[in-house]
């Protein structure tokens, strides 16, 4: 009897020398990564460039930044499952991977990041309810486990693999109850987004990250949540359309981009306007009180006034400005030009407020302080890129991802 | 951040430093290492790696020579209350796994060094710099250890430390005055090694809420201010000063701002 | 039921999931659980400090000559914190920041840990470890060797201060081996003491009232930055009335500049213009002590001398200093000069100190005397809150000492370094002259050298040609507690207990008013196979038998100890103190030991041999410090620091690690610049730069501080060593080693307070 393929029927993949030559390329990658990361577990976090000034850094940011793009997996989703908007069917594996991909790698940063791994379960086993990386820690774990289980079934359609029967009613059943687990993912995620959010905001003795509260929440929370649903989808768009340049076909028809981007272009619109509110009310109400002028916190050379222009402006409106207008989703140069603009955004809005938090002097008497990160910092930060990469050629090689590619791309 | 459980009425320690009599001798500083098991390496000149659960900082006016003065400004952990002296302290409120605690029967804020895995998310909380992270396992070179004190645990790398007001000196004055069957400490019993080390006495220490202690008028001298009161850390360490630059740098104000006319506004909370 | 493949992994999950949830339901898991919590937190390689019961001892601290009362905490016998002895009376409980790190002394990794001798080059580093039997034996054989040449003059003795029962000890051995050549380091209380004995015909240390004092007039003197007792100093700033004045004098804003009641800018090295000018305006405006000039002076109104020359006195002589004059040398307005006078002579107890920094350098015998005339002018001597000078108390009793003939022969030569000659008849030690002097001679007069409790390898001025001096001794010998450069340099080393571990008999140092005795006793046992100087110093005399056995006939230093100082040895023991109150009544106090048994605003006793005019009045002739000054445009003083142990002892860690790092950062120091310098010259905070002067080059930082004078740098001393261990070797630069030495044509002391310098990019 022949063996049932590896590769999905009725899809076109490239031969098994040009795909290991390009997993030894992101394997080495990985590697490297993996290198530093175990130089890290084993000296320490000496082997950073963090300081008692820069507690948190490169890979704070790197966390809040994956979990924000990751977004692109909860807010579709959420619109697949809850809102039913059918089309996005053919896209919500590829956002799932993407999620899956996101948060496992968060989770890695974070078992990096902290000081004594083999305590990380402390967060758990002596949780603080007051804590807004508790809320994290919490949401996070459970939010992966839910992409866990969103990936699962997609796992088992590799055709070798529902062949068997087990695996197949398996798979059949889970994806039965799917949209239990997505709005169960969407719950969690709002909730961490928003801690996330939280983690800065509720910074009372930082003023540039402290914002007033709504309960008991401060405003970030809402806007974490907000922008991570607003720039994650365009995350997903951008991941998909480098899928498609280097594997040099289309795998997600025009109409499905086109409407995730609109809901997207609506997302990131409002978010912003909302962020400018809260900047001002910021710069007007609450730094003032503090006895800071919004001056004050963009008066070093790295941190200057225009990377408040360049989030609001340059990454905020004009991409939520082209997005919303058919003609700007349509044109192929303007819509990725938004969708790069949106995903910078966000990526410099997680920066600044992790980043320049730290960089802000409190005491009239100090000075502003500068971090540059070492080379461990890089290459475990760039340790989830090569990692995504390899995830997502497997799965793009022995998954059915894309519904649509059969359709798309016929074999003669 | 448990709840209060104790039929002794709540004390509030805190310190008032009188920076018109520090000579910036360092001191202090020492008397903390000593006293507190702090280690330290060969190279101490990065600050931002240094573990110093005190520092004295060096403030100038500014003006050019001969207008000059200077002032050496001692920063221990400010023990912050937080508004509404609920234990809201911007470092106890974010530790997800309770490494640090607001002590309802001291008003001191701890630090479990077994306990806390090393987020750091306590010292982004932090405005004072207060807290500080062991990026290093602790050397001890020649025969050093030797001299380390039982009463203080020393730290593992990967966790955060920070001035505990010398908790366990409270903790053996407690024990003594249990075993002489008292119920209260008198104002000299429990002292920080810092007060006690500074040769000009510029430090004291005691109970804020008790009228019959030192700190309690000092604390209310026209003269004494707090650092960044306006954040509503709420801290229990107290600085007294005659000069008003100093005042003014012990905060942030707008161009038109003078720390005078806002004292009302920032008065501590009660 | 057939097991199938299906059903058995239906079973086999519904087991697994049952099996979880029951266990979940048993202490196993928690308890696992909890192993795991306590397991993480444990790490093995941190040290867990043994507990035991709680004991303290009282000593005293010998780290520096401060003498400060310290009570030393141990648990289980193990010595864990030093503080301060509540109720010694130099320090009421005060410590300085040195103090506090006592403990680190005691383990230090720079500590030398049983007698070493030299393997390979001379400072190369390479040592064997010998027995104390085999150090001794060497040592005494080379010492024996001179002696049987005939030359016992050729061996001479540095040590760091005279003034305790321990250094009289190595001075009674140095005479009866037979050499005048007993050397002590050079303090500004060299120049002070001088001028105490020549005005008032008193040999003792000099004593400053600070406690009694209402008004402190400091020439650029550290009072709190590790002045006399640091620990005195503090606690007295600590505890001074409001009412008490303190005017700070000097050309940068110090610690002490700082939390003066006010700080007089002035031009470097004018102090001594400045005090003839308040003594002009003191006595133009006729506001001096007219009970004390009238009655207890001499000099102070013109008079004729023995051979019937008209003389001028004091009064008239400093006619010349107006404040106009006085302005223009010293940057002071006329104004404040006559108020600042007014001041000085209207208090109550009025003081003026001379000497700048720490008292590490001497200084000009003139400044001194004319500061040293404004405590006469205003009468404040030998009183209480007065200037006046501590008498030698002889707590000890010394039995008789022989010598043989060699050794007469040897103390009947001059010493090596001139002091006590016809040059310099007035001064006791000069180290300042050694180098230039070993450098000189064809063959080294120094055949063997003793150093103890001091390092002038890293202490004297221009370290490259002290070194090259020192290389011409063919026999060095080291009695350091550390690894320090001399000790580093040495052929010998037998090292001495730490401050912890001996038992020593410690005077209170210069300043204090009273004679204080303390008792510093061992708190533990010698950690490392060292021995005390003492028993030291005992085995050697034995060893070289004779006469100079004779003259230490003790088992041991602690044997010496309490046989000579009979019956007050008791008191000592226990309460750990002996106080000896000098002070007398007026007029008694009045009464002088000079020719004229009068205080000599014309000292003279004074050698006027170098000095110009053929008079013994102080003058202001500006100190010619070295460098041309169209090359080295900026002029270069050291500072000391509270945070820098700037003398023979060197920082310990923790004393490292509070500087601040815009005085050390990493392994570089900083020069002090003013921002207008600065800006000059185009540097900016932190920049890097080559400094330079007539001694040498090092490579510095710069940090801009407006409390420096324009066109004046400073560098703190203490850093810069090239001995000791990581935790201090290479940090900085050695400020001593790139300044230059100038002789006090009366003196002889080193009166340099600074040294041409430039500041280039690096
Ligand atoms: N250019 C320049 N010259 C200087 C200085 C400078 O900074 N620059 N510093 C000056 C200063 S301040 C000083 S203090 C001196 C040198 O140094 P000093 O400070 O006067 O010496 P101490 O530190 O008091 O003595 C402590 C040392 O004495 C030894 N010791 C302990 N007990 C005894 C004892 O009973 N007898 C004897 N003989 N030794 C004992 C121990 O080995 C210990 O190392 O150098 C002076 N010269
Ligand atoms: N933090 C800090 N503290 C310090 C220092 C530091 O660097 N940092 N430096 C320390 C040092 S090194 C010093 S030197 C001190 C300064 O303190 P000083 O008081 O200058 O100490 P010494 O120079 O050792 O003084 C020795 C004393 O012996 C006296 N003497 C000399 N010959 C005779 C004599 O024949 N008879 C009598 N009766 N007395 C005599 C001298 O007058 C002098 O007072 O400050 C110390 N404190
Ligand atoms: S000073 Fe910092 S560490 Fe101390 S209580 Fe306040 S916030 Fe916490
Ligand atoms: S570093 Fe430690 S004390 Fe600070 S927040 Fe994290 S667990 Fe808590
Ligand atoms: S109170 Fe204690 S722990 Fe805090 S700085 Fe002072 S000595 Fe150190
Ligand atoms: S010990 Fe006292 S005088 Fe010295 S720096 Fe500390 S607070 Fe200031
Ligand atoms: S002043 Fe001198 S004697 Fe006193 S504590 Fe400091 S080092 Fe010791
Ligand atoms: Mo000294």
């Amino acid at each position: 009897m022949k063996e049932t393929p590896l590769i999905p029927e009725g899809v076109k993949r490239c031969s098994k020398w040009q795909f290991s030559l390009w997993m030894a390329a992101a394997t080495a990658v990985l590697l490297w990564g993996v290198y530093a990361m175990f130089l890290i577990w084993y000296k320490g976090l000496n082997q950073t460039n963090m300081n008692d000034a820069y507690g948190f850094a490169l890979w704070i940011w790197a966390d809040l930044a994956v979990i924000a793009l990751g977004g692109g997996a909860f807010f579709s989703g959420f619109l697949t499952y809850i809102i039913a908007k059918d089309e996005l069917k053919n896209i919500i594996n590829f956002a799932v991977i993407i999620g899956f991909i996101c948060y496992s790698s968060a989770l890695l940063i974070l078992a990096i990041d902290i000081g004594q791994p083999l305590r990380g379960w402390f967060i758990f086993w002596h949780a603080n309810v007051h804590s807004m990386l508790t809320e994290v820690a919490f949401c996070l774990s459970c939010y992966f486990a839910v992409l866990t289980i969103e990936f699962i079934p997609l796992i088992l359609e590799n055709p070798r693999i529902s062949q068997k029967p087990f695996w197949h009613h398996l798979s059949h059943n889970m994806h039965g109850i799917m949209a239990v687990f997505a709005a169960t993912g969407v719950f969690l995620s709002f909730f961490h987004q928003g801690s996330l959010g939280g983690v800065a905001g509720v910074l009372f003795g930082r003023p540039f990250a402290y914002r007033e509260h709504i309960f008991i929440w401060p405003w970030t929370f809402f806007l974490f949540t907000w922008s991570a649903a607003a720039c994650g989808p365009c995350f997903t768009i951008l991941v998909t359309w480098i899928t498609e340049k280097i594997t040099r076909k289309k795998l997600v028809k025009d109409n499905v981009i086109e409407l995730l981007a609109k809901i997207s272009g609506w997302m990131i619109l409002t978010y912003i306007i909302a962020k400018s509110i809260d900047t001002l009310y910021w710069a007007f109400v609450t730094a003032p009180d503090r006895g800071f002028t919004l001056m004050d916190f963009y008066a070093s050379p790295t941190y200057n006034i225009g990377i408040l222009f360049a989030e609001i402006i340059l990454c905020g409106f004009v991409p939520g400005l082209i997005l919303i207008t058919r003609k700007g989703r349509e044109n192929k140069f303007l819509l990725m030009t938004a969708v790069v603009l949106a995903v910078v955004g966000v990526s410099l809005n997680r920066w600044v407020m992790v980043l320049q938090v730290m960089a802000v002097p409190m005491f009239s008497f100090d000075d502003w302080y500068t971090y540059v990160p070492s080379w461990q910092e890089v290459a475990t930060t760039v340790l989830p890129v090569a990692y995504g990469i390899i995830v997502i050629s497997l799965a793009h090689r022995y998954l059915p991802v894309f519904p649509q590619e059969k359709e798309l791309n016929p074999i003669d | 951040m448990k709840e209060k459980h104790s039929n002794t009425p709540a004390k509030r320690y805190g310190m008032i430093i009188d920076l018109d009599k520090c000579t910036g001798c360092g001191a202090c500083m020492v008397g903390c290492y000593a006293e507190n098991n702090i280690p330290f390496k060969p190279d101490e000149t990065n600050k931002l790696d240094s573990i110093n659960w005190i520092r004295v900082f060096k403030l100038t006016n500014h003006k050019p020579y001969p207008e000059t003065e200077i002032c050496y400004l001692p920063m221990p952990c400010m023990q912050c209350d937080g508004v509404g002296k609920h234990g809201h302290s911007p470092c106890v409120s974010v530790c997800p796994a309770v490494a640090t605690d607001y002590n309802y029967d001291t008003g001191i804020i701890s630090q479990i060094y077994t306990r806390c895995f090393g987020c750091r998310y306590c010292m982004a909380a932090c405005p004072y710099h207060a807290r500080k992270f062991n990026w290093w396992d602790p050397v001890w070179p020649a025969d050093m250890e030797k001299y380390l004190s039982p009463n203080v645990s020393p730290r593992m790398r990967g966790v955060v430390e920070k001035c505990s007001f010398c908790f366990h000196r409270y903790q053996l004055a407690r024990e003594k005055a249990y075993m002489e069957k008292r119920t209260d400490l008198a104002e000299g019993e429990y002292q920080t090694a810092c007060a006690d080390a500074c040769p000009t006495k510029a430090i004291t220490f005691g109970d804020l809420n008790n009228k019959d202690h030192a700190v309690y008028k000092l604390k209310n001298s026209p003269n004494a201010f707090r650092l960044l009161e306006r954040l509503e850390t709420n801290p229990k360490v107290y600085y007294l000063t005659t000069k008003k630059w100093v005042r003014k740098a012990g905060d942030n104000y707008l161009a038109h701002e003078e720390p005078e006319t806002l004292k009302t506004r920032i008065k501590e909370h009660h | 039921m057939k097991i199938n493949r299906r059903n058995f992994l239906s079973y086999g999950t519904a087991l697994v999931l049952g099996g979880a949830a029951g266990s979940m339901l048993t202490p196993a898991p928690w308890k696992l659980m909890d192993d795991l919590a306590i397991w993480t937190q444990n790490w093995p390689w941190t040290p867990v400090p043994e507990d035991g019961p709680v004991s303290y001892k009282p000593s005293v601290c010998t780290l520096c000559p401060g003498g400060c009362g310290i009570n030393v905490r141990l648990t289980g016998g193990r010595p864990v914190k030093i503080e301060g002895l509540r109720d010694y009376p130099v320090n009421n409980g005060s410590l300085c920041p040195m103090g506090f790190a006592g403990l680190q002394y005691l383990y230090n990794p720079a500590r030398v840990i049983s007698p070493l001798k030299r393997e390979g080059k001379r400072g190369e580093g390479k040592w064997t470890p010998v027995s104390w039997d085999e150090a001794i034996a060497a040592v005494t054989q080379k010492l024996a060797d001179l002696r049987a040449a005939g030359r016992p003059e050729s061996v001479a003795c540095i040590t760091g201060s005279d003034h305790g029962a321990m250094d009289a000890f190595v001075s009674r051995f140095m005479t009866a081996y037979g050499s005048p050549n007993y050397i002590r380091s050079a303090t500004a209380m060299d120049a002070m003491e001088q001028a105490i004995d020549l005005t008032q015909g008193q040999q003792g240390t000099p004593v400053f009232d600070i406690e009694n004092a209402d008004f402190i007039l400091s020439f650029g003197a550290g009072l709190l930055e590790g002045w006399g007792s640091a620990g005195r100093m503090l606690n007295l700033f600590g505890n001074q009335k409001s009412a008490k004045k303190l005017i700070q004098i000097e050309p940068r804003l110090s610690d002490t500049a700082a939390r003066a009641t006010q700080w007089i800018a002035i031009h470097p090295g004018a102090e001594g213009a400045l005090a003839l000018g308040l003594a002009h305006v003191i006595i133009k405006e006729s506001l001096y002590n007219k009970y004390f000039v009238d009655n207890f002076a001499f000099g102070f109104s013109d008079w004729v001398d023995e051979t019937g020359r008209a003389r001028e006195g004091f009064a008239t002589w400093v006619k010349a200093y107006g404040p106009e004059k006085v302005s223009g040398l010293t940057g002071i307005t006329p104004e404040k000069i006559m108020s600042l006078a007014r001041d000085f002579a209207h208090a109550g107890k009025p003081i003026a100190i001379s000497g700048r920094g720490n008292d590490d350098l001497p200084g000009s015998m003139d400044e001194t005397l004319a500061i040293h005339f404004l405590n006469a002018l205003v009468g404040n001597i030998n009183k209480t809150g007065g200037v006046s000078a501590l008498p030698e108390t002889d707590y000890a009793k010394w039995p008789e000492i022989n010598i043989d003939e060699t050794a007469s022969k040897g103390l009947q030569q001059a010493r090596i370094d001139g002091a006590g000659g016809d040059e310099f008849p007035n001064t006791r030690f000069l180290i300042n002259r050694l180098p230039g002097i070993l450098l000189a001679a064809g063959e080294s007069p120094i055949q063997a050298l003793l150093v103890t409790d001091a390092n002038p390898l890293y202490a004297l001025a221009d370290a490259e040609n002290t070194k090259k001096a020192f290389d011409r001794i063919p026999f060095i010998v080291s009695f350091a507690s550390f690894m320090d450069e001399t000790a580093a340099f040495a052929d010998y080393i037998l090292p001495n207990h730490t401050h912890l571990e001996r038992l020593q008999v410690v005077p209170a140092t210069a300043g204090v008013a009273r004679q204080i005795i303390g008792l510093a006793k061992p708190v533990v046992k010698p950690v490392y196979d060292t021995r005390h100087i003492g028993d030291t110093f005992i085995n050697m005399a034995g060893a070289l038998g004779g006469f100079v056995a004779q003259a230490f006939p003790w088992k041991n230093y602690e044997a010496f100890l309490t046989e000579s100082m009979g019956n007050q040895w008791e008191e000592l023991n226990q309460k750990g103190r002996i106080e000896i109150d000098h002070s007398l009544p007026d007029p008694m106090a009045f009464a002088f030991n000079t020719t004229s048994a009068k205080f000599e605003f014309y000292p003279t006793a004074r050698s006027t041999k170098r000095q110009a005019g053929d008079s013994a009045l102080p003058t202001f002739t500006p100190v010619p410090i070295e460098g041309d000054p169209n090359r080295f445009k900026l002029t270069l003083i050291p500072y000391d620091a509270m945070r820098l142990a700037g003398g023979d002892i060197a920082n310990v860690p923790f004393l490292t690690k509070i500087l601040d790092d815009t005085v050390l950062k990493k392994q570089t120091g900083f020069v002090e610049i003013n921002p207008a310098t600065a800006k000059k010259l185009g540097f900016k905070e932190g920049d890097s730069a080559k400094l330079a002067t007539p001694k040498g080059e090092a490579m510095v930082r710069v940090h801009l501080f407006e409390g420096i004078m324009p066109d004046v740098i400073a560098m703190p001393r203490g850093l810069g060593h090239t001995a000791y261990s990581d935790y201090l070797s290479g940090k900085g630069t050695n400020v001593n080693a790139l300044m230059g030495s100038v002789e006090d044509p009366t003196s002889g002391l080193d009166m340099a307070w600074g040294i041409r310098a430039s500041l280039t990019r690096a």
